[in-house]
């Protein structure tokens, strides 16, 4: 039986290099090692060719090209007899190749080296493959595919969901369920400043909540900016990703009020899937594994599924979020312990930073709107609050917050909520909470 | 072109040896080297393959008298091409010793950077073990980055 390009899609997942081989007009051969082989269709590969002129200058001189790809999971390699048809540099097509190679190349400090000039589009010929010493070694096939009527029911559920909260909860047990990750991070855009903030976590030893991702920035960022699933299936010759954590993550906070971005040791498969809806990015999954070419074509198509749907769902809570009755005028604070002491917040006006008893907590949009509600706590002696007037009020002075007040007050009760800080918000309905305290708030200024 | 000490330095390290030749028709083909040996001259290098695994790469030196064969460090990428015209000779037994060590060099090198065992096993073989015979007239470096496609080596006395 004559192989197919699409029997070889372990080989395009950029693990082991490929190699190609080219002659001049006046026969010299030429060979190389090749970063990045795509598969344009099932008659066609396309190459990245951003550094070996001479590479380059043979395929226009003689388009004969033969081309070794070998297998990710089993080393299996295979020849193929290529043809160079023409050159892109720029397109849909260029921009898939350019975005891959940018992905992998800026988590080894080679963004600038590794910047892709132009690809060439080959037409396969015939493939090959070339003998073995020994029998192969276990493949792709050797997972179960991805579960269809499982994945229909985790589709079903987070359309379901109501709240931010729950909509990311629903996700990250989606891939944890449906197809069997342990680690996983939900970070949605803040609109204010662009950065991508990680709202939801599983199977992390620190949570990462509040850590951010600049846009363009890294496979994360790459996949926000341009609306595409990045990936890489192995991280043994790459730096981790936001590697360079501090010993003490936790006084790091309080210092430099960054939230350390999770790790996972080891992790040899990362893929960021963009979350879309109605043509926005307005978050991404972000899934990580300790094997190698964890994710294959069928497990990014299953995560772009969910990740759209949570989106949806999350676009959803936003606009049903405010309820048709107006802002309650006061009432009753909740009880606080009077055995405990004051509560100290003190919110710092550059950067809308809060720290409670000297621990950072958040940033930004979360942390106006933590110094609205507790400013309306101490002075008016409300507890309950909702979703409306906060917009009302922060959307004066940040009218970006109308577009995820949600996803920040989420982002802000789950801080509350790990930080242990004293402070609760509870969500007593739809659009509707109640900041709970554990002792008497002491509001007061940050001196920068 | 001679090989000269930096080259030499290069060439003591663990390797992996990637190889091409091309046809009468200018078809090129393209194989693994599982060893090699810098002869006195430093203008000579022979080059060992798999004819089992790569028969089109010896059909193309007994055919057009060329090769490539391009060497590269895998810890740091730093790689060399050379090139010229080439010829195949009869495979001796301390040919086979050199590729004994050149896999096991290269194989320990390998998995030290995270490459299970089970994905190098298919590509070095010394089964039909051949030896190619390259007078090198072209040095290139060929590690990526800026100094990619410069020439090394130097021009004999």
């Amino acid at each position: 039986m004559s192989l197919r390009l699409p029997d070889l899609s372990a080989c395009f997942e950029g693990v082991i290099p490929s190699i190609i081989a080219t002659a001049s007009a006046d026969g010299m051969p030429n060979v190389s090692y090749l970063s990045h082989v795509v598969r344009v269709d099932e008659e066609h590969v396309a190459l990245s060719n951003q550094f070996f002129a001479k590479t380059a200058a043979n395929v226009r001189a003689n388009p004969a090209v033969t081309l070794i790809l070998v297998d990710g999971f089993t080393g299996e390699q295979f020849l193929l007899d290529i043809s160079f048809v023409r050159s892109v540099d720029s397109g849909e097509l260029f921009e898939r190749i350019a975005r891959d190679l940018r992905a992998t190349s800026a988590q080894v400090g080679m963004s600038e080296v590794m910047r892709l000039r132009s690809a060439d589009i080959f037409r396969v010929r015939g493939i090959e493959q070339v003998p073995s010493p020994v029998e192969a070694g276990p493949g792709a096939a050797s997972r179960p595919p991805v579960s269809l009527p499982a994945l229909a029911r985790a589709v079903a559920e987070l359309g379901r969901q109501a709240g931010a909260g729950e909509v990311i909860d629903a996700l990250l047990a989606s891939v944890r369920q449906v197809l069997g990750y342990g680690h996983a991070l939900v970070l949605l855009r803040d609109t204010r400043t662009g950065a991508l903030v990680t709202t939801g976590s599983t199977g992390y030893a620190r949570s990462g909540l509040g850590s951010e991702i600049a846009d363009g920035e890294g496979m994360i960022g790459t996949a926000a900016a341009s609306g595409r699933p990045v990936k890489v299936s192995d991280m043994s010759r790459l730096r981790r990703f936001g590697g360079a954590i501090g010993p003490d993550p936790e006084e790091a906070e309080n210092l430099t009020r960054t939230v350390a971005f999770p790790a996972l040791p080891g992790a040899m498969s990362q893929i960021a899937v963009p979350m879309c809806t109605r043509g926005a990015v307005t978050g991404v999954l972000f899934v990580e594994s300790a094997q190698r070419l964890a994710f294959r074509e069928e497990d990014e198509a299953a995560l772009c599924i969910l990740a759209g749907q949570a989106a949806a769902a999350l676009g959803c809570s936003e606009r049903e979020a405010d309820p048709a009755s107006p802002a309650p005028v006061s009432s009753v604070p909740s009880a606080a312990d009077p055995a405990r002491g004051a509560i100290r917040v003190v919110h710092h006006g550059y950067d809308d930073s809060i720290f409670i008893d000297g621990t950072y907590i958040v940033k930004g949009v979360a942390g106006m709107l933590l110094q609205l509600m507790a400013g309306w706590h101490v002075n008016e002696g409300r507890s309950e609050f909702t979703n409306r007037e906060l917009r009302l009020v922060a959307g004066a002075r940040m009218p970006e917050v109308k577009d995820n007040l949600e996803s920040r007050l989420l982002l802000l009760r789950r801080r509350l909520e790990e930080k242990q800080a004293g402070l609760r918000i509870v969500r007593t309905g739809r659009g509707r909470i109640r900041l709970e305290v554990d002792g008497p708030l002491e509001l007061a200024e940050g001196s920068e | 072109m001679r090989i000269d000490d930096d080259l030499i330095d290069f060439f003591g390290q663990p390797l992996m040896c990637i190889i091409a030749a091309a046809d009468s028709a200018g078809r090129p083909a393209a194989g693994r080297g599982i060893g090699f040996e810098l002869l006195g001259d430093r203008e000579t290098i022979d080059v060992i393959f798999s004819g089992w695994q790569w028969p089109e790469i010896a059909r193309g030196i007994e055919e057009t008298g060329r090769m490539a064969a391009t060497f590269v460090s895998p810890s740091d990428y730093v790689s060399f091409q050379l090139k010229g015209m080439a010829r195949m000779r009869a495979t001796l037994d301390a040919d086979l010793v050199r590729s004994e060590a050149f896999m096991a060099a290269a194989t320990a090198e390998l998995a030290g950077l995270g490459v299970a065992p089970h994905m190098i096993l298919p590509w070095l073989t010394a089964r039909g073990a051949c030896v190619a015979r390259l007078a090198v007239s072209e040095i290139y470096v060929q590690t990526p980055g800026p100094l990619a496609g410069m020439r090394a080596g130097t021009a004999p006395q």
